[in-house]
């Protein structure tokens, strides 16, 4: 994957795509295996944390996505595809776009979690080792999805597990802040500074 | 004496560094939108902190919360030395003595493009894009701006005040997404002579650690070794990865962060857990790699984004 699909990738995810972006993305995520992986597992992830509940949506939603870019693309559009003045004209709905292709993505990422056998999905290994039976890449005529997956529920992080998370993420700050900041009061401009950043420095 | 042979350094490496900005200002070209004068500050603020004495009051600001310290740093014949002492919170003290003045680390090398852009390598003009301005007056002295804003969505941005005579840095902001500021830092008072103040109780004193290349090298069990597979652009290793050490840490010269992996003894519901203080962010991921149950960490001065994208990568190294 490149630099700069990694970067629209991203973008997409945080809702931040240009039209541009969107494309590139679309354009490839069919043919490019480490791309359609790596969005499974940012979506995953992505999900887990925000606790969307998405169970009740549709898979066939990005078959719309593509016939909403299909219809905005008017001939003369086209031809300045590329221009800036295009892509601030219209952010409105670039960001539609990008939240719609996002969500797809999201089931995709928890259906494959809950075919891998996980008790919640997030677990990257399974995502990875599975075949693709996602949203996005069916819509785009690689696999073909059964059609019970749409409706069954989805497993969502409880939120247990959740404040868990959040509770591991702040002890691991206190833990591990001093020894970062070792690193960083060498290599950062402010000096020592770096060290005031820590909760409780040890001797 | 020794503060004629101060003077007399100082103005040795000045003249290097304006030559370097003249060069500099040639080569632009070399590298689209690199603004020379900026980079030349940047330079010379690298450099400073190896040339010039001072000792001051420093403010870091987090949303609500704010720190005071006193910082000291002393150059002297071949060694810096230098003391941050908390004058609010937990009144720690950290101390640095006797650092080699010619041991230049990886973030401070990464903000010396000078030279490298004639030869077309924009080193950090390609991740972010600089800009110079007047600055304002910080701690009585008269300061030049710097705005720095990354060029991509893996670090923050920052507003820097340089010192005009000695480029020390007075003042840093860090800017996240919508320019919101994440973080302040500023000099309250500062001088640039030799005294420090008394008086100040001190309830705990560190020393701060120094990388000793190679010597810790501990022969990694077969299969516990990793490595992280992808850090953004212009990020690289603040020092020799150890095998199997829990620890990897990364610079672009203005932002830091570290990589943290503890194998678990038992199961994990995977997931990830996000703390933010100021600038700096703690994300901690629960996940199995090759089957086996692993807590990443990561900890930086970086967007979210980024270290989920840096803990996705991690894996065994085979």
């Amino acid at each position: 994957m490149t630099e700069r699909m990694r970067e629209s990738l991203s973008a997409l995810l945080d809702d931040e795509a240009n039209e541009l972006e969107l494309e590139r993305v679309l354009s490839h995520i069919a043919e490019n295996d480490d791309l359609r992986q790596a969005w499974v597992r940012y979506n995953a992830v992505r999900a887990a944390v925000s606790g969307h509940q998405l169970a009740y949506m549709k898979l066939d939603i990005s078959s719309q996505v593509q016939q909403v870019i299909a219809e905005q693309r008017t001939p003369s559009a086209a031809q300045t595809a590329t221009s800036l003045r295009q892509r601030f004209l219209r952010p409105v709905a670039s960001l539609a776009i990008a939240a719609s292709v996002a969500a797809t993505v999201v089931i995709g990422g928890q259906q494959l979690a809950q075919i891998g056998g996980a008790q919640s999905y997030g677990n990257s290994q399974a995502v990875a080792a599975s075949a693709s039976p996602v949203g996005l890449v069916n819509s785009l005529g690689a696999t073909t999805v059964q059609a019970s997956y749409g409706t069954q529920t989805v497993p969502v992080l409880r939120p247990a597990t959740r404040t868990a998370y959040q509770q591991l993420a702040r002890q691991r700050m206190q833990k591990y802040m001093q020894e970062h900041a070792e690193q960083a009061a060498l290599n950062s401009p402010q000096g020592l500074i770096p060290f005031a950043r820590v909760p409780r420095i040890r001797e | 004496m020794l503060q004629n042979l101060l003077g007399h350094r100082c103005l040795h490496v000045l003249l290097a560094t304006m030559s370097v900005a003249m060069v500099g200002v040639a080569s632009a070209a070399v590298c689209p939108g690199a603004d020379a004068t900026a980079l030349s500050w940047l330079d010379k603020m690298s450099r400073s902190v190896r040339q010039v004495s001072y000792n001051g009051v420093v403010t870091l600001q987090r949303g609500d919360d704010m720190q005071v310290m006193q910082i000291s740093h002393s150059v002297g014949e071949g060694t810096i030395s230098e003391r941050l002492t908390e004058l609010t919170g937990q009144g720690a003290q950290v101390e640095r003595a006797d650092h080699p003045v010619a041991c230049i680390h990886p973030g401070h090398k990464l903000l010396r493009v000078g030279a490298d852009l004639q030869v077309g390598r924009c080193g950090i003009a390609q991740h972010y894009r600089f800009s110079v301005t007047d600055g304002e007056r910080v701690a009585g002295r008269k300061a030049v701006r710097i705005r720095i804003e990354p060029r991509d969505m893996y670090r923050f941005g920052y507003v820097m005040e340089l010192d005009r005579e000695t480029a020390l840095l007075l003042q840093a902001e860090t800017v996240g997404r919508g320019s919101k500021t994440l973080e302040k830092f500023q000099f309250a008072n500062l001088s640039y002579s030799g005294q420090i103040l008394g008086g100040i109780e001190v309830n705990l004193v560190h020393e701060a650690q120094h990388p000793h290349p190679r010597t810790a090298a501990t022969s990694a069990a077969p299969g516990d070794a990793w490595s992280v597979g992808w850090v953004p652009g212009g990020f690289a290793s603040t020092d020799t990865p150890v095998g199997s050490s829990g620890r990897r840490t990364y610079t672009d010269g203005l932002a830091v962060f570290s990589v943290f992996l503890e194998q678990l003894g038992r199961e994990i519901r995977p997931g990830e857990g996000v703390v933010r203080r100021g600038s700096t962010l703690s994300y901690t991921r629960g996940m199995h790699l090759a089957g086996r149950p692993v807590l990443i960490t990561v900890i930086g001065e970086v967007p979210v984004n980024t270290a989920r994208m840096v803990a996705d990568s991690v894996d065994w190294t085979r």
